[in-house]
């Protein structure tokens, strides 16, 4: 502190102090990348003082655990191969070994664009330049608040980037006769980057949540009533028109005048600026090419730019708990879009640490869930008889068995049924029979829209809970896109069980294949048994035996 | 989410009831419902409630029916001839207004807030009736266009309590065996997947094998009832009575439906909101509704099957009295009707009564809770003192300050 005085002029003296502060500050670890480390520990300390001395499942078997780290940041589960490689390895630090190698493959990027093509589409269909988009921004590990940006606010001048409009242009397509849904589109920008669901503040303050008025509704959908659908060029591009007057909206209850510019749910309101006639635009429109403008004043400017900071607690907490979700199974605030004062988070200062961490990585995802791996509260069983105790699910006790996503459990089905040694592409498997004129061999994009039409919930409903449906279970009961995987082809799982003499090895190799584990003495006891009564049609009988695995809730559950 | 937090071996299968043993009881009843509804408000001054020659009445006339005192609009003809195993009730009034709001509201009770999505009756009925034994999906759908599972209509008991619908009466896709399975093979994958769900199940919560067992056993008992979609299996006779309109042939699959023992078949038809042309929308729609309705109604009293399925056709709101500039009639929850026949119910009557034009309720006025008392009183459920457990809060079944109507209840 001597050091100051040689600087006698106070707003110096004040600079340097900050400066110190500073760095003190950021050598203890606040928002440094020594916090990082931290972060895994913090959470599990968190979570067992949470506990308050209830009991708590020790670690996942090394089985379980590859299966479900390869499901969560793979998209699938490991090929047989690849879990003996695993299974087999005696180092210490092998289980952040395979996080490390598998948030750098390249089936990493490709897992991630199915995720949150789910999560923030929730199944109203698929786009080229969409999917471009987002398996480009986890190819680069784009950071979260950036993804959100391009999406708030998409650059149809920016080839790699544009299909980000999809979220937007999709939402604003007419269904038939129906006025374009405005606030449906207001309400999910709030639900998937803010998880708040306003969709009851629309015509009054919320009747049960006292933190979400009227005018965070409003204020938000100033700017989406503004949007269209640009018709003049071929991807996905939203214009906009001049925003020149504040909204007006009333209380459907007390019928008080009120108005509103383009506002962040919460926040403050933005000015709309006055612009001289005729210089409203940026740039004109041609009504020659279609082409709508682009005014000056753009609230989605605004928004982008507004929206998704480290300053707005909606945003980095809404990161935060579908993180975490993604990884854990259950959002810390659940549902994941009800975040208020009357449905508080299980664990307060789990979010707030993980919001921290965000912040001071810039938003990294694939530091965060790796992270989140690195927890004891991930790696965790979720065997109930572990504790004899059957704990409530926000309580992580012990691992929530998490729900298998459409595609997950295609990619996994590909690999528990093929080649023991799986490239790190998902295909689906060569066709049985040749393609006919009658019966044409389907494409990977049709069994995709199969599989995704079996298991995925209908257009708008999040994916969140475990739910099997007859449409899932007919599917793999009778569909070709399942059965024809069944069908014996050279080094196939039926092919290498039919021609396994040793009933002792199909078992092993077929538990190993399809469940990631061994058999028990049970299981395999009756693979034999089972073997044994159907000697004569012993392709048949690998066969039921490998359904019933694929049929079975242990495989089309994440545990 | 209520329906599965059961504890990790012993789950009572019927779990979440305050009074299993009335369960037990009401299982061997067989009790079950059928749920027409018509989406959009059908005119009650146009069917159940004529007021012919009055102010608002409208061009049609009313006809005496097979009971002496009640009458209804001519354009029920059918089901006219079929009143003495009715019940009309004529004083619904109820509180919303809005398509959008108001189908929910009514097909869910509209209980007391508690801060829970309550269930749709076909939901709620599943539930407290607990699974037949028939292994065919307990709550079916038949409606127009398109079909699938939809677990919304189960709120907070859970997605296993959500209706299936039959798009157009059709199957569902993959119902037909695969080619290269045998139906051997088929029940030895049942078998083998059952025993692997079953190790699963002794170390983990109970709900998801529950759910999984639930859709493939479904799958399996569907794939034996391909007849239930075979419409060449229909006698001509019955296609002719019934009709062959969507809602004709619909009504008939619903009949087929019950007969194989689903618990709860809702039929919708669309359309019913005639704000404009109402009077030429209601001779088309009413004699649509009246023809299969008549048929379904004649069939379950010949067979005995009506002392054990409740009836109901209704709407989410009745019709305003006065006529709009388009000739047509607007939405009209103060005043409006429904019909209900079968288990438990009284018949041959009419309750309650509306003022001379129409317009409000002159006894004492029904709101929808009243309706779901009397249909679970109707089906030897005891509303008042029946509660659900979702995950340890008890719920009422219906809205606690209504009552079943005695006067409905046989």
């Amino acid at each position: 502190m001597t050091a100051l005085k040689l600087f006698p002029k106070p707003a110096i003296r004040r600079r340097i102090f900050r400066g110190l502060v500073l760095l003190i500050v950021t050598s203890t670890g606040f928002g440094a990348a020594s916090a990082g480390e931290e972060l895994s520990a913090r959470v599990d300390a968190l979570i067992g003082a949470a506990a308050k001395g209830e009991p708590i499942g020790p670690a996942c078997d090394d089985a379980t655990f590859v299966r479900r780290v390869y499901l969560d940041l793979a998209g699938r589960i490991p090929s047989s191969q690849e879990a003996t490689t695993f299974l087999a390895s005696t180092e210490a630090n092998n289980r952040p070994a395979l996080i490390d190698s598998l948030l750098a493959s390249p089936d990493y990027p490709q897992r991630m664009r199915d995720l949150f093509h789910a999560m923030l589409m929730e199944r109203r269909g698929d786009n080229a330049e969409w999917t471009k988009f987002l398996e480009a921004s986890f190819e680069a590990n784009k950071p979260w608040d950036q993804l959100v940006r391009e999406i708030l606010d998409p650059d149809p001048d920016n080839e790699a980037v544009r299909g980000a409009a999809f979220f937007h242009t999709r939402r604003l397509e007419k269904v038939g006769q129906q006025e374009t849904d405005y606030p449906g589109l207001t309400r999910d920008t709030g639900r998937l980057f803010l998880g708040i669901d306003l969709q009851c503040a629309q015509c009054h303050n919320h009747l049960f949540i006292d933190s979400y008025k009227q005018v965070d509704f409003q204020g938000l959908f100033t700017v989406y009533q503004n949007t269209f659908i640009r018709t003049d060029v071929k991807f996905p591009a939203v214009g906009e028109k001049v925003t020149s007057k504040k909204l007006e909206f009333m209380s459907v209850f007390d019928k008080q005048p009120l108005t509103t510019g383009p506002r962040i749910p919460f926040g403050q309101e933005f000015e709309i600026p006055t612009f001289e006639k005729d210089q409203e635009y940026l740039t004109p429109p041609d009504p020659k090419t279609n082409f709508p403008g682009v005014p000056r004043f753009r609230a989605l400017e605004v928004i982008a730019r507004e929206l998704p900071v480290d300053s707005n607690r909606a945003f980095v907490d809404n990161a935060s708990n579908r993180l975490w979700f993604v990884m854990m199974g259950r959002g810390l605030v659940n549902p994941l879009d009800q975040q208020h004062l009357q449905n508080p988070p299980s664990h307060p200062d789990v979010l707030q640490a993980v919001g921290e961490e965000l912040i001071a990585t810039k938003f990294d995802i694939k530091s965060l869930l790796r992270q989140l791996a690195l927890t004891e509260t991930y790696q965790r069983t979720s065997v109930l008889t572990t504790i004899n105790d059957v704990p409530p699910a926000d309580s992580y006790r012990v691992a929530n068995e998490k729900r298998l996503s459409a595609e997950q459990i295609m990619n996994s089905v590909f690999v528990a049924t093929g080649p023991r040694d799986h490239s790190a592409s998902i295909e689906p498997p060569p066709a049985a029979q040749p393609s006919t004129d009658a019966k044409p061999v389907p494409t990977a994009d049709e069994i995709r829209a199969a599989f995704v039409k079996a298991f995925g919930n209908v257009p708008q409903d999040p994916e969140v809970e475990f739910s099997p449906s007859l449409k899932s279970s007919l599917f793999v009961l009778n569909d070709s896109a399942v059965l024809d995987c069944l069908t014996p082809q050279a080094g196939n799982l039926v092919d290498r069980l039919m021609n396994e003499p040793d009933p002792s090895a199909v078992a092993d190799e077929l538990y190993l294949s399809v469940l990631t584990r061994r058999p028990t003495v049970d299981e395999r006891a009756e693979v034999a048994d089972y073997l044994a009564k159907n000697e004569s049609r012993r392709q048949i009988a690998v066969t039921n035996l490998a359904w019933a695995l694929l049929a079975s809730t242990e495989f089309c559950l994440n545990h | 989410m209520g329906g599965s937090a059961g504890a990790v071996a012993g789950a009572i299968g019927l779990g979440g009831l305050m009074t299993p043993a009335l369960a037990d009881d009401l299982k061997q009843k067989s009790k079950q419902v059928l749920f027409i509804w018509l989406d959009g408000g059908i005119s009650q001054l146009e069917s159940w409630d004529p007021k012919p020659n009055t102010e608002f009445g409208g061009p049609f006339r009313a006809i005496p029916t097979s009971v002496p005192g009640i009458h209804v609009s001519e354009l029920l003809p059918n089901t006219a001839k079929q009143m003495q195993h009715l019940a009309i009730v004529r004083s619904l009034c109820t509180q919303d207004d809005a398509h959008s709001s108001g189908v929910e509201r009514i097909q869910r009770g509209d209980p007391k807030n508690r801060g829970v999505v309550y269930p749709y009756f076909g939901s709620a009925v599943t539930k407290l009736l607990g699974a037949n034994d028939s292994g065919l999906p307990p709550y079916v759908w038949i409606k127009p266009l398109s079909g699938g599972f939809k677990h919304q209509d189960a709120g907070f008991l859970g997605p296993k309590y959500g209706s299936l619908a039959f798009g157009d009466g059709k199957p569902p896709d993959n119902l037909l065996r695969h080619a290269s399975v045998s139906d051997q093979d088929l029940t030895e994958r049942a078998q083998l997947r059952a025993r692997a769900d079953k190790r699963y199940a002794a170390s983990h919560r109970a709900g998801s094998t529950e759910a999984n067992s639930f859709v493939f056993d479904m799958g399996l008992e569907l794939m034996k009832r391909q007849d239930l979609f075979d419409a060449s299996k229909f006698s001509p006779r019955d296609v002719e009575r019934y009709g062959t309109h969507d809602l004709g042939r619909h009504m008939l699959i619903a009949r087929q439906m019950l007969q194989a023992g689903v618990t709860f078949v809702k039929v919708n038809s669309y359309g019913w909101d005639t704000h404009g042309d109402n009077f030429n929308g209601s001779l088309s729609l009413v004699r649509k509704f009246d023809q299969p309705f008549a048929a379904m109604i004649e069939d379950l009293a010949a067979s005995g099957m009506l002392d054990n399925v409740l009836v109901i056709a209704m709407s989410e709101f009745g019709r305003t009295p006065r006529v709009n500039g388009h000739l047509g009639r607007d939405h009209w929850p103060e005043a409006w009707s429904l019909a209900m026949a079968g288990s438990g119910v009284k018949r041959g009557i009419a309750v309650g009564s509306t003022s001379d034009n129409g317009t409000y309720v002159t006894t004492e006025p029904y709101d929808i809770g009243y309706m779901f008392h009397t249909w679970f009183n109707a089906l030897g459920i005891d509303s008042q003192h029946t509660e659900y457990d979702n995950n340890g809060q008890p719920l009422p079944i219906a809205h606690d300050d209504c009552h079943p109507v005695q006067e409905l209840l046989a």
